[in-house]
């Protein structure tokens, strides 16, 4: 198997002089563009494995290139934004992104979201359905948690939440993907969800006032760590 | 005619009488009598009698109460005088002679008075149609008013042509005002409020007093009073609508000034998280696979955060400035500024980056003046003028011209460069927009024409593009702005 394609589109061109050099020395076959048009005429060359999309672009905002994306690509999408508003990444994530670093990052941040990222498309194409991080094992198709050698009993919405965040394992889930998940409806209170990841916590967690597998992203969502 | 009817000259006491009234009632009276007279010894005593009555009911129909009482008293003189026996004598003859005598006084003065009264229900009728219509005509006037001048301008307009007294309009602010009774009327006092020689009406707004309207002399009737009422009423209206009027205008500048913020804070962050991200990556891209980069990739990380750290200390130069002209400044300070000084200092500051581009100055235009803060007009053409040189090759030239347009100043800034496409035109002055070029050519923050646009609309004026300027390339910056007298009018 040859080495992960992966695109970065950023206006930046002194981000892109350190991003290239450093992602393509971590293993990785790097393609760079500066805008929209030119991420679009590199989508259509050379798919690439994984985006690396900055939300501000000259020529068209990141959002809508997102969006366009979309429509004809399921490849694993990172935004990478200098826009700390939560509203922009919860619009971003839910428009199709697989996950979110802010601006500035470090590059070992960045890439374990590369990894993760591409670890879950690995997952999703080759069927797996066992997610494993640290003593937590979840069995989707057995519809089996343990922790440990110990099974832990779930009540089915404590079981549909733990499920979403498996499937995006690693990687920020919104608010709103989890009261879909758990409550079949994204109006639903976000105060619900936060007593049920409580309750998560309680089970799964070590320490649940110190979370390690469950993290919160304030004011966007959740994530369960990728192991 | 259409002399200015003067709604209380006299007393609304309607037993009065013009001298027209008085010369027609008295005419009137002597043709009766005349005929009376006459026809005496035809009619006999109650066939004059009537003739007289008849006068009286016309002297008071025609002339009012006050004729009808007069004509009455001086017909039942006459009668008695002259036409009752004994003739030429106020006696009377026999008791039988008294009957009629009663019977036409009394049917005389009554008639008088149906007469007289029905005459003057007509003119009453008549005066409050009038000061209806003047009411309105106050009302119209205050209503259409704009601002506090036009309402004391309405006032003395309709103090010369409707009152007998002078009157005066004084402001309630802030607990304080120069005029004694309107402290006394706006500080709690009953309204209206009497003194020996004026009556002050307080004006009350949306919240509490703004002000009094002051009458110089005391009104001479009950309708002048209810009329100062009324025209008290409607200058309160309009002093309120005016009032809010002025809160909407400056809710709206301060919203305009805090997206201006918005529009700065914004900026800042982008500014300054570009260049940490490269930063950061680099450091961290050191640390986490020194092994893996060669020496050429590690010298050109190091180099990038050695450049990026130039970067945000250009920045944060420029945030301090920004600073500088924000603290305490928004809204801004408005003086009055020679565009040609203004413009060569902004040429001043920006030739050290200009490379060896010429700028070349229009006409001298020394009398053109704008009224603006003075940094950020300096700011404004300094940021358009950098565009200019950042888009512009190495040796071209710059010009700038300043003239009077009409309701304002026009300053245009043209340069030779790329020039910038059609659609791109408005989105220029986007915020973080910058038109899509080669990988090649220059990149500025994407800010510069956002804050000038955000400046010059601050100051009252407008900024737009023209592209290509001539030739089929290059660029106009045109940026309009208000002459000093339309601006602080």
């Amino acid at each position: 198997m040859s080495d992960p394609h992966i695109l970065i589109v950023d206006d930046e061109p002194s981000l892109l002089a350190v991003l290239e050099p450093v992602i393509g020395a971590a293993g990785y076959r790097v393609t760079t563009a500066i805008d929209a048009r030119g991420a679009l005429a590199a989508l259509a060359h050379v798919p690439p494995d994984l985006i690396l999309l900055d939300l501000g672009l000259p020529d068209l905002d990141g959002k809508a290139l997102l969006a366009q994306i979309r429509r004809t690509s399921a490849l694993p999408v990172i935004v990478i934004s200098a826009r700390h508003q939560e509203s922009e990444k919860i619009a971003a994530l839910d428009g199709g992104a697989d996950d979110y670093v802010d601006k500035p990052f470090e590059i070992g941040e960045l890439m374990a979201r590369v990894r993760a990222a591409l670890r879950r498309r690995a997952q999703v194409e080759a069927k797996v359905s066992v997610y494993r991080a640290g003593e937590l094992t979840i069995d989707l198709g057995a519809r089996l948690v343990t922790l440990g050698s110990e099974k832990v009993r779930l009540s089915p919405k404590e079981f549909s939440l733990l499920t979403a965040l498996a499937a995006s394992a690693g990687q920020v889930v919104t608010h709103r993907k989890l009261l879909l998940a758990g409550w079949g409806a994204e109006t639903a209170d976000t105060q619900y969800l936060r007593v049920y990841i409580g309750l998560l916590r309680q089970k799964i967690e070590a320490d649940p006032s110190d979370p390690r597998l469950l993290l919160s992203e304030p004011g966007v969502g959740y994530r369960l760590s990728a192991g | 005619m259409t002399v200015p009817a003067r709604l209380f000259a006299v007393s609304d006491l309607r037993f009065r009488l013009s001298g027209a009234q008085l010369l027609l009632t008295l005419a009137i009276l002597g043709l009766s009598f005349v005929v009376a007279f006459g026809a005496n010894d035809l009619l006999g005593e109650v066939g004059s009698a009537l003739v007289l009555v008849l006068g009286i009911m016309l002297a008071g129909a025609t002339s009012g109460l006050a004729a009808a009482i007069l004509a009455a008293f001086a017909a039942f003189l006459l009668y008695n005088f002259y036409l009752a026996e004994p003739v030429l004598t106020f006696r009377l003859a026999t008791g039988r002679d008294i009957a009629p005598l009663v019977a036409f006084n009394l049917c005389a003065l009554m008639a008088g008075i149906l007469a007289g009264r029905l005459r003057n229900r007509a003119e009453s009728i008549r005066d409050s149609n009038r000061r209806l219509a003047s009411l309105l005509a106050v009302s119209e006037a205050l209503q259409g008013a704009a601002s506090l001048d036009d309402i004391e301008r309405a006032l003395s307009a309709i103090a010369a042509e409707q009152l007998t007294v002078r009157l005066a309009l004084h402001r309630w602010r802030a607990g304080e005002s120069d005029c004694t009774l309107t402290r006394a009327v706006c500080g709690g006092g009953a309204s209206p409020l009497r003194s020996s020689d004026a009556i002050a009406y307080r004006l009350d707004g949306g919240d509490g007093p703004i002000g009094a309207l002051v009458f110089q002399d005391l009104p001479a009737s009950r309708e002048e009073e209810d009329f100062l009422t009324a025209l008290a009423n409607v200058t309160a209206l309009a002093l309120a609508r005016v009032a809010l009027a002025g809160q909407i205008a400056e809710s709206r500048a301060a919203a305009r000034t805090e997206e201006l913020k918005t529009a700065l804070f914004s900026s800042i962050s982008h500014d300054f998280r570009t260049p940490l991200t490269a930063i950061s990556a680099s450091a961290s891209s050191l640390i986490a696979y020194r092994a893996q980069l060669d020496e050429e990739t590690s010298q050109h990380l190091l180099r990038s955060i050695v450049d990026e750290c130039d970067r945000l200390n250009r920045f944060t130069a420029n945030l301090l400035e920004i600073s500088r002209l924000q603290a305490g400044q928004m809204p801004v300070a408005r003086q009055v500024l020679g565009v040609d000084e203004m413009i060569g200092a902004a040429v001043q500051q920006v030739r050290p980056r200009a490379g060896s581009r010429r700028f070349l100055r229009g006409a001298a235009a020394p009398d053109l003046q704008v009224a603006a803060d003075a940094a950020l007009f300096e700011l404004v053409l300094v940021n358009v003028l950098e565009n200019a040189i950042r888009y512009s090759a190495d040796g071209s030239t710059i010009s700038i011209a300043a003239q009077p347009a009409p309701d304002g100043c026009r300053i245009a800034i043209e340069d030779e460069g790329l020039g910038i496409p059609g659609q791109d035109l408005e989105r220029v002055f986007d915020r973080f927009y910058r038109v899509p070029r080669a990988e090649a050519s220059p990149q500025g923050s994407g800010l510069g024409l956002a804050i000038a646009k955000g400046f010059v609309e601050a100051l009252g004026g407008s900024i737009r593009a023209e592209s290509p300027a001539r030739d089929g390339q290059g660029t106009r910056i045109l940026i309009h702005l208000p002459l000093v007298e339309a601006a602080t009018r």
